[in-house]
């Protein structure tokens, strides 16, 4: 039997992989290392040589020297290096040093062979690129959590399953005995094979009994006509993002061959899941004052904390966040058209950049326009100014504060008609410059939310099909995103920011986030695809044939598990009180979480590096 | 100046010796002078006693050999000690070693031979080196009736040449040196945890050192 060496084991025993094995293992494994120091800037590993040691930094940092560019990566303690050489056989390609005084377990490369062979996880951690570590931890992390939004079909939350349902042409009082007697509370109504409305006890309430209609009335004419459905396969997640940005309570769910199967309650859901947002949805919807719509939307960061806590993850966190975003910013132009009158022409409220994409985490500010219709005339230009400022100033007491770019409704330039917005655009596409470009991409990410949505369409459609046809663009996009600093290895003094406090932290929105975005946009453009949101960019890019599947689903995840991280930190700072901000200091995160960090890093070196092989190599 | 002269006398009487152990001990392969610092051999030691007294009793060993600048853990070793003494009742508290387990320890008599074979033809590393030095000396004393003459070279005499300004003898520690060139805090009083944290200490010494440093300038100092 072996007598394990007692600090050995016990650091392999919080230290990944070596955490999966059994404690005999690490006990006879912390026989096998060997202990070596490496003085500050001494080489350890140098590239063309022969390794046989897989080396683990027990303190101190090592610096990767990546071959073939000049890029490098840091590892700190826990981190193992070397492997690679192992993997394939001995020769070193990445030179590595010490950056700071380093103490180093070095594993003989038989060991190593031997619990690659003996422990499947031990084998997973090194046989796989950063990619698939990655997909590890998000499934990890899923499986840890509780109810997934994500992977619950709405149709199975549904509690009753036989839809109740009558034609159009019934009246009120027979519906309402009908409702009575199957005791639901909600009824489909049917036309000829065809879900034309629904209609609710509250409907019953507000638009029959309060407004004082006859029960002979044909209940077509009180019920809410063409709703929007779903399909029962849809995630619980997707149905729970309509009911928040739409402000209702009941979504219709159709089956494959489109016939009605049921239909969904917000009750179905919050008995599953237990959640607010739908609450804060319905009730912004149900806004009838300014000082009504604020109060509600000032309480979406802590119906943020709460889906946190409840344990929803990243993506559905954002898609409710922005669902909420959506609602605020749609009331507030319903609200400001209230106050200031019909407005004399048809126009679109549109939004860009997160709230855009659906990626919305709290604490974002405003970016917003309005697109006006071609023939709206010059006089009509002071009505639209007030239009545009009111949605502007709302929106800042909603806690969306100002654009500092100036991106919002309330300036000038963001209150154009079709044609002025296209030439604008064309501007940016067919005479690009880096300056331009810096603050042109948010463009590119824009949704409607309020208003005549074919003005947006039209616009979208146009811009799409612009840009598909300038590789000049395309390159000056890349070059672009190619500017982002994303750290290069792990939390040592050369990658981190200083933050106010002067704490050392790490950005993960604009060394992460921004360049996977980037990324997505600047490919998904260049394809000429209409998608916005930075995952269905990356999955449309997939499906087209446009990037490697494998590549586009590792940048989702790296995409996931930064915003899981970055969420989790912005949950704590609100439940502080504190400002929500994307700067983490690294020391709160475990070492698993760092390992995953570098994956993340480095898999987005990779593909910014694509990005500047593929798009902008003739000029950058 | 004369260590090793006196050293290498001790050995020559040694090869008389009657007992084998000690015989071996002193025709070992041992390193020469100007043999390098990065290429020597070296045990690294440690023990637990029972109390900082002149006779206190050896409760655990722990040691470590290696070569140069790669400690293997392989032969790494660990013993408790037999000792049929009243335990001094701080210093079991502090090294966690009680009554019950030394009483269930190897004899001396047998972990000392094994000890004395380790150390032939390698430098004794130790942090306090006199320590060590002193109790198996008198264990050698007890047994074979002879001081066993011991190369050895301490890391906090080292330590204090090569950081001569630090104020206090606490700077000079084991833990605080460590810390001084970047290396892990260890669970201190455990015999071959405390000889491996020596044997990094010394580790690390010797990165500050001129790379062509001999043993002889190691010595004594």
């Amino acid at each position: 039997m072996t007598v394990e060496i007692a600090e050995i084991a016990g650091f392999l025993e919080r230290t990944p992989p070596f955490e999966a094995l059994s404690d005999a293992e690490r006990a006879a494994l912390s026989r096998t290392i060997e202990v070596r120091y490496a003085r500050s800037g001494s080489a350890i590993v140098t590239a063309g040589d022969q390794n046989d040691r897989l080396f683990i930094v027990r303190s101190g940092a090592v610096e990767l020297r990546l071959a073939g560019n000049d890029l490098t990566a840091r590892l700190a303690t826990g981190s193992t290096f070397a492997y690679p050489s192992l993997l394939r056989g001995g020769e070193v390609h990445n030179t590595t040093v010490a950056i700071e005084d380093t103490l180093l377990y070095a594993v003989p490369a038989d060991r190593f062979h031997a619990l690659r062979d003996s422990c499947p996880r031990f084998r997973k951690f090194f046989a796989e690129g950063e990619a698939a570590r990655i997909a590890h931890a998000l499934k990890d992390r899923q499986q840890a959590a509780g109810f997934q939004l994500d992977r619950e079909m709405a149709g199975k939350l549904i509690r009753r399953s036989m839809p109740v349902s009558c034609p159009s042409e019934t009246t009120i009082a027979d519906a309402v005995q009908l409702m009575h007697a199957r005791d639901v509370s909600t009824l489909a109504i049917y036309d000829e094979g065809a879900l034309t409305g629904i209609f609710t006890d509250k409907d019953l309430r507000n638009r029959v009994v309060a407004a004082g209609l006859p029960l002979e009335g044909k209940i077509g004419d009180v019920m809410t006509p063409s709703p929007l459905t779903l399909s029962t396969d849809s995630s619980a997640a997707e149905a729970m993002a309509l009911m928040t940005s739409g402000g209702f309570r009941h979504i219709p769910l159709l089956d494959e061959a489109g016939a009605l199967s049921g239909i969904l309650s917000a009750t179905d859901i919050l008995a599953a899941v237990g959640n607010n947002a739908i609450d804060l949805g319905v009730m912004i919807a149900r806004a009838r004052t300014p000082k009504e719509l604020i109060e509600v939307a000032r309480r979406i960061p802590e119906s943020f904390t709460v889906m946190v806590d409840s344990g929803v993850h990243a993506a559905q966190a954002m898609r409710f966040t922005s669902a909420l975003g959506e609602a605020v910013h749609r009331k507030a132009a319903q609200l400001a058209e209230a106050e200031l009158g019909e407005p004399p022409n048809r126009y679109a409220l549109v939004v860009f950049g997160s709230l855009a994409r659906e990626e919305q985490l709290v604490g974002s500010d405003q970016d917003n326009g309005l697109v006006l219709a071609d023939e709206t005339e010059e006089k009509d230009g002071s009505y639209f100014e007030k239009l545009g400022t009111r949605i502007s100033d709302l929106l800042d007491d909603c806690g969306y504060v100002y654009c500092r770019g100036g991106i919002m409704a309330k300036n000038a330039d963001q209150r154009q008609t079709l044609a002025g917005w296209c030439d604008r655009y064309a501007q940016w596409i067919s005479r690009p410059d880096e300056d331009r470009i810096l603050r042109a991409t948010i463009f590119f990410d824009m949704r409607h939310i309020h208003g005549d949505a074919s003005l947006s369409r039209r616009l979208h459609e146009r811009t799409v099909a612009l840009v598909k046809d300038s590789p000049l663009f395309v390159s000056y996009l890349a070059r672009d995103a190619l500017r982002s600093k994303v750290p290069l290895g792990i939390f040592r003094n050369l990658v981190l920011e200083t933050a106010d406090d002067g704490q050392r932290v790490f950005d993960a929105k604009r060394q992460a986030i921004m360049p996977i975005i980037d990324i997505a946009r600047t490919h998904a453009l260049a394809a000429g695809l209409d998608e916005v949101g930075t995952v269905a960019r990356l999955r449309a890019l997939a499906q087209a044939g446009k990037m490697n599947r494998d590549d586009a689903q590792s940048l989702e995840d790296a995409m996931l598990l930064v915003n899981e991280m970055r969420i989790a930190h912005q949950a704590r700072q609100v439940e502080r009180g504190e400002a929500a901000d994307n700067l983490i200091a690294p020391d709160t995160l475990s070492p698993l979480e760092r390992d995953y960090l570098k994956d993340a890093f480095s898999l987005i070196r990779s593909a910014l590096e694509a990005l500047r092989r593929n798009f902008a190599g003739g000029i950058a | 100046m004369f260590a090793r002269w006196r050293f290498e006398r001790a050995l020559r009487s040694l090869r008389q010796s009657d007992h084998s152990v000690l015989r071996d001990y002193a025709n070992a392969a041992w390193p020469q002078r100007d043999c390098r610092a990065t290429e020597a051999s070296y045990l690294a030691l440690d023990f637990e006693l029972d109390g900082l007294r002149k006779d206190a009793h050896l409760l655990q060993a722990g040691w470590v050999p290696f070569v140069g600048t790669t400690i293997s853990l392989e032969e790494a070793h660990s013993v408790d000690i037999r000792s049929s003494a009243e335990l001094d009742d701080t210093a079991v508290t502090i090294h966690g070693i009680g009554e019950q387990r030394a009483a269930n320890g190897q004899r001396l008599r047998d972990v000392v031979p094994e000890l004395i074979a380790m150390l032939a033809g390698r430098v004794m590393v130790a942090h306090g080196e006199a320590i060590e030095r002193y109790a198996l000396q008198r264990a050698t004393r007890a047994l074979y009736g002879v001081d066993v003459p011991i190369w050895g070279i301490c890391t906090l005499v080292l330590e204090k040449h090569l950081k001569p300004r630090l104020v206090g003898s606490q700077a000079y520690r084991l833990g605080p040196s460590r810390h001084r060139y970047g290396l892990p805090e260890y669970r201190a009083h455990d015999a071959l945890t405390d000889a491996i944290a020596a044997a990094e200490l010394f580790q690390a010494q010797l990165s500050r050192l001129p790379a062509d440093a001999t043993l002889g300038q190691l010595e004594r100092r």
